[in-house]
């Protein structure tokens, strides 16, 4: 019993000593877009810091940590931010900051922080990135993918309104970039080895529905936050809806360079030129 | 002189490559034709098997069995762009994968092999993979289905099942069927290409390659009562598809992308998106005829663009000989100004409400009548389209379908 309880102790305390408080400063930018076929438009991101990326900052926390935020608005707009599942939504005046403070105490979790403002006008226009509490840190790969319609960025980065119901996206992006330039990105390119173990976080932070066919292999879903009856599937292809985050893991069996891409084969594409979208390529060596 | 030649390397290709391998022959062709429901004919791309046979929509069924080693002797009798074929979800090795710069492409009057094996029952997809947006909208593509070796199962240690039927879905938007798309450039010496496509608004929404009236009596959901009946889906398409199956038929959904779900799903309804396959158990204790519904989701809107509607007929019980079987049948089915109902012995003389609804769920026309054996049905100058006739018995109520032209 005495033997049990120093475990518990021990347990416990190693457990407390791994979480904490993690300061993290996101600056909310307004820029301009540069696509893979160098046609340009409007877009804001959340970036570490002043300068405008397309790729939103990436939070990864351990369980048990608290996340302490500040965002600061650096647009001349009034915006908004909210973490789903999580936050109600704040709203920052421009130039100004909030603060907030948030505990994460599922493992193997993932959800994403956006701009809730003006019936997701603002998320349309890039504002939206990913939280990810893994429980190993090895062999980890992060798809923020998203859809525009570059005719209604002007529109979407001032907050203006649309009619979703006409909603027909030309650029199609993950973690900001297209094929072929999505290969360059480490964190999204799936490099790694026969036997590894592979965890790919995927959150659709654009407003369409993806359907992302896997060359190759399949992989099974450790985490889906709309439809947690899907854990444990092992498949080749996934839907992922808007808001969405999923969590895959894979092994795989053989090497070989497969394609992953969309399978709504029309969003493979950019500006409407194939093949120029959510496609890219995973090594396996 | 070309023609002969290309016989001859056939023959000789299937003599050499059917020692200790299941060997199966697909011909890639670019001068596919394609009757719509609208009476319109498109230009399309397509997999056949047979030389001069026009490459139906979508192609060959090809079954194999579990673990068999696999060759596919592909070849592409089309000038233009080179084809491949990507057995989508059978994870092969990447030499065999179909992905034009990470394998081979096959060139006009050339063949290459695919060579695997196919591990997993279930069901799988094949399809070009050279400007995949363009040549899969055209045609190239089929089902692939992999069955255990006791083919009355669903898989080793699934489940057992007295019938099956395979549906596939897909779009065709015409203007894709243009030779100024279909005809597209291509540079072999690329690994990239920069190939227009244009927007993509399908005015067709295909079932195994049909639609609207073109799916009476093609294609249906058929089985018996107390048996259970294994449905393979796969989409194909662009758009996002809603599957609903009427409760009587006790639908359960029990694998998807050749993998067996580790906890079955009891539901009427079931979607799938674009690449996916699922397998769908019916269990109907009650002989039932009626229909299941597919819609159409735009990806993009969430707008469900269409709907189509199979016929769901439940006839007889499994292992009975049943002499009433047909309890309603519609004659003719496509109909104009009339339609005769025919009934089963055991309905004659039952006192019934005969009505029937239109897309919209607006009953059009309703009678009661005592059911005789042939009952007539004026249908007047409704307008054409597709309609349900709903028919109320002492006995119970049955559905079919009727389509007015």
């Amino acid at each position: 019993m005495l033997r049990a309880t120093i475990a518990l102790i021990v347990l416990c305390t190693s457990f407390l000593s791994n979480a904490e408080t993690v300061h993290h400063r996101l600056h909310l930018n307004a820029g301009v877009y540069t696509a893979v076929d160098t046609t340009t438009f409007p877009m804001a991101s959340f970036n570490w810091t002043t300068t405008f990326e397309a790729q939103n900052a990436r939070i990864t926390l351990e369980s048990g940590d608290s996340l302490s935020l500040t965002i600061v608005n650096n647009d001349s707009i009034k915006h908004g931010f909210k973490i789903k599942d999580k936050t109600s939504g704040e709203e920052i005046a421009p130039g100004d900051s909030i603060h907030l403070t948030v505990f994460f105490d599922q493992e193997d979790y993932a959800t994403i922080y956006y701009d809730h403002l003006n019936n997701s006008s603002f998320r349309a226009a890039g504002l939206g990135g990913i939280i990810h509490v893994p429980s190993n840190p090895e062999g980890l790969f992060y798809w923020n993918i998203k859809d525009f319609q570059k005719n209604w960025a002007s529109q979407l980065v001032s907050g203006e309104s649309v009619n979703w119901m006409t909603y027909y996206p030309d650029y199609f992006t993950i973690n900001g970039r297209s094929n072929p330039h999505i290969n360059q990105d480490s964190m999204a390119r799936v490099v790694g080895s026969v036997g590894e173990t592979i965890t790919i976080v995927i959150a659709n932070t654009g407003s369409s529905v993806h359907s992302i066919h896997f060359h190759g292999y399949h992989a099974e879903i450790t985490y889906s936050s709309l439809n947690s009856a899907h854990i444990g599937r092992s498949k080749d292809t996934f839907p992922i809806k808007s808001m969405e985050t999923l969590i895959l893991e894979m092994v795989p069996d053989k090497p070989g360079e497969y394609p992953v891409h969309d399978h709504n084969l029309s969003a493979v594409s950019a500006g409407g030129i194939y093949p120029n979208g959510m496609f890219l390529t995973m090594l396996i060596q | 002189m070309m023609t002969r030649l290309i016989y001859t390397i056939l023959a000789l290709s299937i003599g050499f490559a059917s020692i200790g391998q299941t060997i199966h022959q697909l011909i890639g062709r670019n001068t596919g034709s394609k009757l719509l429901f609208d009476g319109n004919t498109i230009r399309t791309f397509g997999f056949a098997q047979a030389f001069g046979e026009n490459p139906p929509i979508p192609g060959p069924t090809l079954t194999f069995t579990e673990n068999d080693s696999i060759s596919l002797d592909f070849w592409n009798i089309s000038q233009g762009a080179p084809h491949t074929i990507h057995l989508h979800g059978l994870d092969v090795n990447q030499a065999n994968d179909g992905v034009p710069h990470l394998s081979f492409e096959v060139h006009h009057n050339e063949h290459g092999y695919y060579r695997f094996r196919a591990p997993h029952p279930g069901t799988y997809l094949y399809h070009c993979h050279v400007v995949s947006s363009i040549h899969v909208q055209a045609g190239m593509y089929g089902l692939i289905v992999v069955k255990p070796a006791d083919t009355s199962m669903t898989w080793t240690d699934g489940y057992e099942y007295q019938s099956d039927v395979n549906l596939m879905f897909s779009e065709m938007d015409t203007i894709w069927h243009h030779d100024s798309v279909l005809l597209h450039d291509y540079d072999t010496s690329m690994s990239h290409h920069m190939i227009p496509i244009p927007i993509y608004t399908p005015q067709h929404f295909l079932i195994n390659g049909l639609s609207e009236q073109q799916l009476v009596d093609k294609v249906e959901i058929h089985g018996q009562a107390n048996s259970s009946i294994y449905v393979r889906m796969a989409n194909i398409g662009y758009l996002a598809n809603r599957i609903t199956f009427p409760a009587a038929v006790n639908a359960k959904i029990i694998d998807s992308d050749g993998r067996p779900l580790p906890t079955p799903e009891v539901s009427d309804v079931l979607e799938i998106y674009p690449g996916e396959r699922y397998g769908v158990l019916l269990d109907p204790g009650q002989e039932y005829i009626g229909t299941a519904s597919v819609e159409f989701i735009n990806l993009n809107t969430g707008q469900v663009d269409n709907q189509q509607v199979l016929d769901v007929n439940i006839e007889g019980f499994y292992g009975v000989e049943d002499p009433n079987r047909k309890p309603l049948r519609l004659v003719p089915n496509p109909a104009n100004t009339e339609v005769q109902i025919y009934v089963s012995p055991k309905l004659i003389g039952e006192q019934s409400t005969i009505e029937l609804m239109n897309i919209s769920g607006s009953i059009v026309i309703s009678h009661n009548r005592r059911l005789v054996e042939a009952n007539s049905v004026n249908l007047g100058q409704l307008p054409a389209g597709v309609y349900t006739l709903l028919l109320n018995t002492e006995s119970g109520a049955f559905s079919q379908r009727l389509i007015i032209l």
